[in-house]
């Protein structure tokens, strides 16, 4: 299941990504608050409905200094984490 | 010790309710609460709880929609806060009306629970005939696209229908469920005998919730609360006392859990007489079992102390009379004969004592 080829990821209804004073980020879900490594921040603050997987890649390469894959893959591998806990809205992947 | 950020608020509204679940956690003495905080100390105790730090305000009882403009205006607030608000209903109320009044209010999501899964059952439970009005309305809010999660307190009487409880939620189009072995508080307590569930059933469920959670990943997201009394190990209950969580009940009175009434030996603080500051950083009560300094063996010098914090005061309180003892759950306890006991103890034909505000005691 990869994101790629998928409508741009948005947070499902009941699932709020926030910025906190200090700079750390949290997503607020129905069970509680889940505390976002900063690499995990700058993925989900570019979780917008708009922006599909590869467009968050590529705005994280422009400003990380890493090689564009491994930032794919963290991008594809969080998205994935996210949706397994029903976190986003996403379109079924295609059957392969 | 520095007290920590709290991060969630249960506002208990209101102790009324038309249902009578026996499972209840609400305390035995239900009529002590009537005097409830009016709309506008609670505005003021959702800007208070903003200014600490809390990010959740769960708007519960009782039933909270017995109260409805409150609901509503008390979620706008919290929400113009930048809280997430979360309704816990029994959702008889819920009309298509105040559905849509709760949406504009910008209420993040409702938490709506069924008593079984099987109507007449399920009536039995709540002491009404409600279950095809609440299946109705767990259908009615997830149409409305707001975000809801079907939660079901599971116990002798109900556990063996973990797969029809999760095809209802199916059904319905809800995208979180919530399975949560009754925890023996209050009501629950009172009935204990009655409600226990069997060895058997509860590993046969566990099975069942196992293999709905694998079918439905990313589907489905199915939490599962543990029965403890069957656990090895505590639960970390509230993720440590006073460490995330309070509670402000009907009357305005805070607590750091939801059950925490029981403990007599505590006096618990009014917002009506303190500020929620005052209370959470240094009234008597918050600061009693924070952190570890309280511990006595086997907890002091146990590697899971920071993991289950001696598990639940308000169950070792419950249990042994002394809330600063280890959770006797845990199998590590001097105490954990006492839940062998209760384990042991024959419940199958005990009846339960309904949940009603006006209790013989």
């Amino acid at each position: 299941m990869t994101p790629e080829g998928g409508a741009p990821p948005r947070f499902a209804r009941g699932v709020r990504f926030r910025r906190m004073d200090d700079g750390s980020g949290v997503l607020l879900v129905p069970e509680g608050v889940v505390n976002l490594t900063e690499s995990a921040c700058a993925i989900a603050e570019l979780i917008d409905g708009v922006r599909g997987a590869d467009a968050i890649a590529s705005a994280l390469a422009a400003s990380f200094d890493a090689p564009r894959e491994q930032i794919a893959a963290d991008v594809s591998e969080l998205l994935d984490a996210f949706a397994k806990k029903t976190w986003l809205d996403r379109p079924e992947p295609a059957a392969t | 010790m520095i007290a920590p950020r709290p991060l969630s608020l249960l506002a208990e509204l209101t102790y009324r309710c038309n249902l009578q679940c026996p499972y209840c956690y609400n305390p035995l003495d239900l009529g002590a609460y009537r005097d409830e905080l009016g709309v506008e100390t609670w505005e003021r105790v959702l800007e208070e709880a903003a200014a600490l730090g809390v990010l959740q305000a769960h708007f519960s009882g009782g039933e909270p929609t017995l109260r409805a403009d409150d609901v509503c205006r008390l979620a706008r607030k919290a929400r113009l806060l930048g809280l997430y608000t979360n309704l816990i209903t029994q959702g008889t109320f819920l009309t298509d009306g105040l559905i849509a009044q709760l949406e504009d209010a910008g209420l993040d999501h409702v938490q709506l629970s069924l008593q079984a899964a099987r109507g007449h059952g399920a009536d039995a439970i709540a002491g009404a005939t409600v279950h095809e009005k609440k299946v109705n309305a767990l259908q009615r809010v997830a149409r409305s696209g707001m975000a809801v999660t079907l939660n079901c307190v599971l116990h002798r009487a109900n556990i063996d229908q973990v797969d029809e409880i999760v095809a209802i939620a199916e059904a319905a189009g809800v995208r979180r469920v919530e399975l949560a072995n009754v925890q023996f508080y209050g009501w629950a307590f009172r009935n204990r005998s009655a409600l226990m569930p069997t060895r058997e059933q509860v590993t046969r469920a566990s099975e069942q919730v196992a293999a709905a959670q694998r079918r439905l990943e990313g589907k489905i997201e199915i939490g599962h609360v543990l029965a403890d009394y069957y656990e090895r190990y505590p639960k970390p209950c509230m993720d440590g006392w006073a460490r995330k969580f309070m509670t402000v009940a009907p009357d305005g009175r805070v607590f750091p859990c939801p059950a925490a009434a029981a403990i007599t030996t505590l006096k618990f603080e009014n917002v009506r007489d303190r500020s929620l500051s005052d209370i959470w950083n240094s009234s008597d009560s918050f600061t009693a079992y924070r952190g570890t300094d309280w511990m006595a063996e086997p907890c002091r010098s146990c590697d899971r102390r920071e993991t289950d914090w001696g598990g639940c005061r308000c169950q070792a309180f419950l249990l042994t009379g002394d809330a600063s003892r280890t959770d006797p759950a845990c199998s590590l306890s001097p105490d954990h004969g006492l839940v062998d006991a209760a384990l042991s103890a024959d419940g199958a034909s005990a009846p339960w004592t309904p949940r009603r505000m006006r209790s013989a005691g």
